[in-house]
């Protein structure tokens, strides 16, 4: 047992010790500290919507309470926090069971493979608090706070939430393992990880797009009638995935006494899935690891004209290095996970929740589709362009831009390219990925909203020029701390400070802009007026911090040192 | 050539000293091998020559380049293989050299005929096709070093080249190193092993602490050594393996 102990403390030493929960190593290079400004816009940024979540969560109490309902809202952030630290918890699992290098010191020692399994399960689930907090905290606390709650609740609010994230991980877990015991078998792992990915993320979908279906309840007062029914709206919200309904229940008891009940059966169910990762652990871990990091290689020798013809006749280095980008992102699973593929992803997810909600007036997309289906014109061009700016830039390829390359960045340092022209490629191939996303979006939004194609083409430039300062931002930050020491390539992207700095900055000139324009909207002043302010800023701002991306990359590529 | 004039470079702020006033020139057409122990302060003396660290005072200048100055252009005559390998594992063997070939700014006819005649030399052919990743440690090696030569540069800089070689690769190493300087080309490498700087160089440097402690021939050091007791002791640590 002190082994595992001793694993989980090194493992969450190295996920967190380093950077997130020691200020002083945040903080370790004294440039840095234009980083706190940055943050606290960033933060302030968020308030509002955390407000407007609270202000809902009140809005919502006050409804529903009247109805004897309100545990609903429970029901609600427990079962959406559940489902992010499924979809999240994927790429967590995936990564830190078969692709962190420690693994190769890990295996040799004697520990057992249910220790180093368990301990970076437990790591995982640690990380998932922070994914589930900004859903689930403000909940629990709302509701015990309108809710007059005792001491009791509190302290089950306490266990629920540090159980939430172990049955959904331990299902991804199980899964992952299979995943991998199978693909352990091929030659064309990478491909096999790549697809065995995109198959259990479209599981997790599908399985979400079930679940948000709600029973056609019929309009008016039938609907009124069901949710007097026993259970009502908790049963009906949660009623797909039980253990919502057992943590709701813990907290918020029907009858007097049988919190107990519920709470058992959450626990035990949370230790029932742990122990099923137990056996797997035992049964298949080393057996999808080891060898995983052997590749199928082809020993032939090429012809003089089959080499010739492979060799090329030179590019110039900004398309050599651009090539070189694409490939490595293309190539590295996790890498490719977290670019193409999630730009191609985020738009089809909408369109699923959009879906789901069939259109009706109570689902959470459905404002988005009355906007881009309104027959506002502005309104459908500014939404468009938000849609498509959202879904381009949401992911960390600009922002990972320098950390990625890693241990190799000695080569970028010793390579007779100006850095500028390194810059300008790797913002060629950021850009390209945002772009794929833009045009996703813009697929979607005609083909299953039926925006209007005219008004969607109109905001393209727009999204592009917001893209392109938003992929400059995102570099920016990464040259200015790069993060170059890792050995697990999650490290590089989905667990990299930069990653969040960069979106908390791009939410914070969204959410910005976005207020900006329903203001000057609300004051009268014409749609094109706006929309043409809006897109003149947006090239303004997208061309000055392309230049000071530019201005700063020699002497950045200066000052790093490898 | 290489001059290093007066160069210091420290570590944490100043704590650690590993390069201390270091003047020293390497001539055209000459193997100079930089001789001393672990920690001695030979990789950071390399990655300052090459433009990975910048030096805390002092000037270098590379074919007559300040690589301070006009580092791009420094680059562009200089071509370097680190002691670890660390190369794009997810690129093949081809697609890396191309790369190189490519940022270096060579020609076709010249790129397929080096890399016809290094793959051939380093027994590579059969591997080029495959990732980088599918290597072992001393393919890789020979990978980078291939891709040093690609470009003919005028100034080659290796640091600790020969560990991890194979014997045969290794003497192919010491040929291509005297070729690369007949044709008038400098070339700098590091080395801790006493036996190697002999068999290879024109003249050596001796490193310890971060100062250069002795240079010249192999004959002159040997001469000095008879006299000087503190070369010695380094002698006798860099000769004893
Ligand atoms: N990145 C670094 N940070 C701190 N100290 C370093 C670093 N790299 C090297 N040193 C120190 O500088 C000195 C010289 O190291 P190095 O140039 O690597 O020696 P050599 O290559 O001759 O073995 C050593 O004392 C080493 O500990
Ligand atoms: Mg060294």
């Amino acid at each position: 047992m002190t082994k595992f102990f001793r694993l989980v403390r090194v493992g969450l030493r190295v996920n967190f010790g380093l950077s997130l929960f020691r200020p002083k190593h945040l903080l370790e290079n004294k440039r840095d500290i234009w980083l706190i400004p940055l943050i606290l816009i960033g933060i302030a940024g968020l308030f509002p919507v955390l407000l407007y979540y609270l202000k809902g969560i009140r809005f919502m109490y006050r409804l529903l309470a009247p109805l004897g309902q309100q545990a609903a809202l429970l029901t609600f952030a427990i079962l959406m926090g559940q489902f992010l630290i499924l979809v999240f918890g994927f790429y967590y699992v995936l990564s830190a069971f078969y692709f962190s290098r420690d693994l190769d010191l890990l295996i040799p020692l004697p520990v057992t493979p249910v220790q180093v399994l368990l301990s970076k399960f437990t790591v995982v689930v640690v990380n998932e608090y922070l994914t589930a907090s900004p859903i689930v905290v403000p909940m629990l606390i709302a509701y015990g706070i309108h809710s007059r709650a005792g001491f009791r609740y509190w302290v089950t609010a306490v266990f629920v939430y540090l159980l939430l994230p172990v049955i959904p991980l331990a299902i991804v877990s199980l899964l992952v393992v299979g995943m991998m015991r199978f693909v352990n078998f091929s030659r064309k792992k990478d491909a096999l990880i790549i697809i065995g990915s995109l198959v259990l993320m479209t599981g997790a979908l599908g399985l979400q797009f079930w679940l948000r279906r709600m029973p056609d309840a019929g309009p008016g007062r039938q609907v009124l009638i069901q949710f007097f029914n026993e259970g009502g709206f908790v049963q009906k919200i949660g009623a797909k995935f039980p253990p919502s309904i057992w943590a709701t229940r813990a907290l918020a008891p029907e009858t007097a006494g049988s919190e107990f009940v519920h709470f058992l059966l959450f626990a035990g169910v949370s230790a029932l899935l742990f122990g099923a990762l137990f056996f797997a652990a035992r049964a298949f871990f080393y057996r999808g690891l080891i060898g995983l990091g052997e590749v199928a290689a082809r020993r032939r020798r090429l012809s003089r004209e089959r080499l010739s013809a492979h060799i090329s006749s030179g590019h110039r280095p900004i398309r050599a290095i651009f090539l070189r980008e694409l490939r490595i992102m293309n190539r590295t699973p996790i890498f490719l996970l977290n670019g193409v593929l999630s730009v191609i992803l985020i738009p089809i997810i909408f369109i699923l929740f959009a879906k789901a909600g069939g259109g009706k007036s109570g689902s959470d997309s459905y404002r988005i589709i009355l906007l881009l289906a309104s027959s506002n014109s502005a309104a459908v061009i500014l939404g468009s362009a938000l849609f498509m700016t959202i879904c381009g830039c949401l992911n960390g390829t600009a922002s990972s831009a320098f950390s990625r390359e890693g241990a190799q960045f000695w080569m970028s340092k010793v390579i007779p390219t100006p850095p500028a022209d390194q810059v300008k490629a790797k913002f060629l191939h950021s850009f390209a990925v945002a772009f794929l996303g833009i045009l996703a979006a813009a697929v979607v939004a005609v083909a299953a909203i039926q925006a209007d194609i005219v008004l969607v083409l109109i905001s393209l430039p727009i999204a592009m020029a917001a893209a392109a300062a938003l992929t400059a931002l995102g570099m920016i930050i990464d040259l200015l701390r790069p993060l170059l020491k890792w050995t697990n390539p999650q490290k590089a992207i989905k667990q990299n400070l930069n990653v969040l700095i960069a979106f908390f900055a791009a939410a914070g000139i969204l959410v910005g802009l976005t207020i900006a324009v329903t203001a000057l909207l609300k004051r009268g002043i014409r749609g094109e007026l706006v929309i043409s302010g809006l897109a003149l800023f947006l090239f303004v701002l997208a061309g000055l911090s392309f230049a000071f991306l530019l201005k700063i990359a020699a002497r950045r590529y200066r000052e790093i040192e490898t | 050539m290489i001059e290093l004039n007066d160069v210091s470079k420290s570590y944490n702020n100043g704590r650690v000293k590993a390069v201390d006033a270091l003047t020293l020139t390497v001539r055209p057409g000459e193997i100079f091998g930089f001789l001393g122990p672990n920690g001695a302060g030979k990789t950071t003396t390399i990655k300052l020559i090459v433009g990975l660290l910048r030096p805390d005072a002092g000037t270098i200048r590379v074919d007559g380049i300040d690589n301070q100055k006009e580092p791009v252009a420094a680059k562009a005559v200089t071509t370097y293989v680190p002691d670890t390998p660390a190369i794009y594992e997810r690129l093949t063997g081809l697609e890396y050299l191309n790369f190189i070939g490519d940022v270096y700014g060579v020609p076709k006819a010249d790129r397929l005929r080096r890399i016809e005649k290094w793959l051939d030399i380093f027994e590579l052919a059969g591997a080029v096709s495959s990732p980088i990743q599918s290597y072992s440690h001393g393919m890789k090696q020979k990978i980078v070093l291939i891709a040093a030569l690609l470009p003919a540069p005028r100034v080659m800089v290796l640091d600790e080249p020969m560990v991890g070689l194979d014997p045969r690769s290794a003497h192919h190493m010491k040929e291509m190193m005297r070729t690369h300087c007949d044709g008038g080309g400098t070339l700098f490498f590091s080395t801790h092993i006493m036996e190697v700087a002999e068999k290879l160089c024109d003249r050596i440097g001796i490193i310890h602490n971060g100062r250069l402690i002795a240079h010249g021939t192999l004959e002159e050091l040997r001469a000095r050594d008879r006299e000087d007791q503190s070369l010695e002791k380094i002698f006798l640590e860099l000769t004893e393996r």
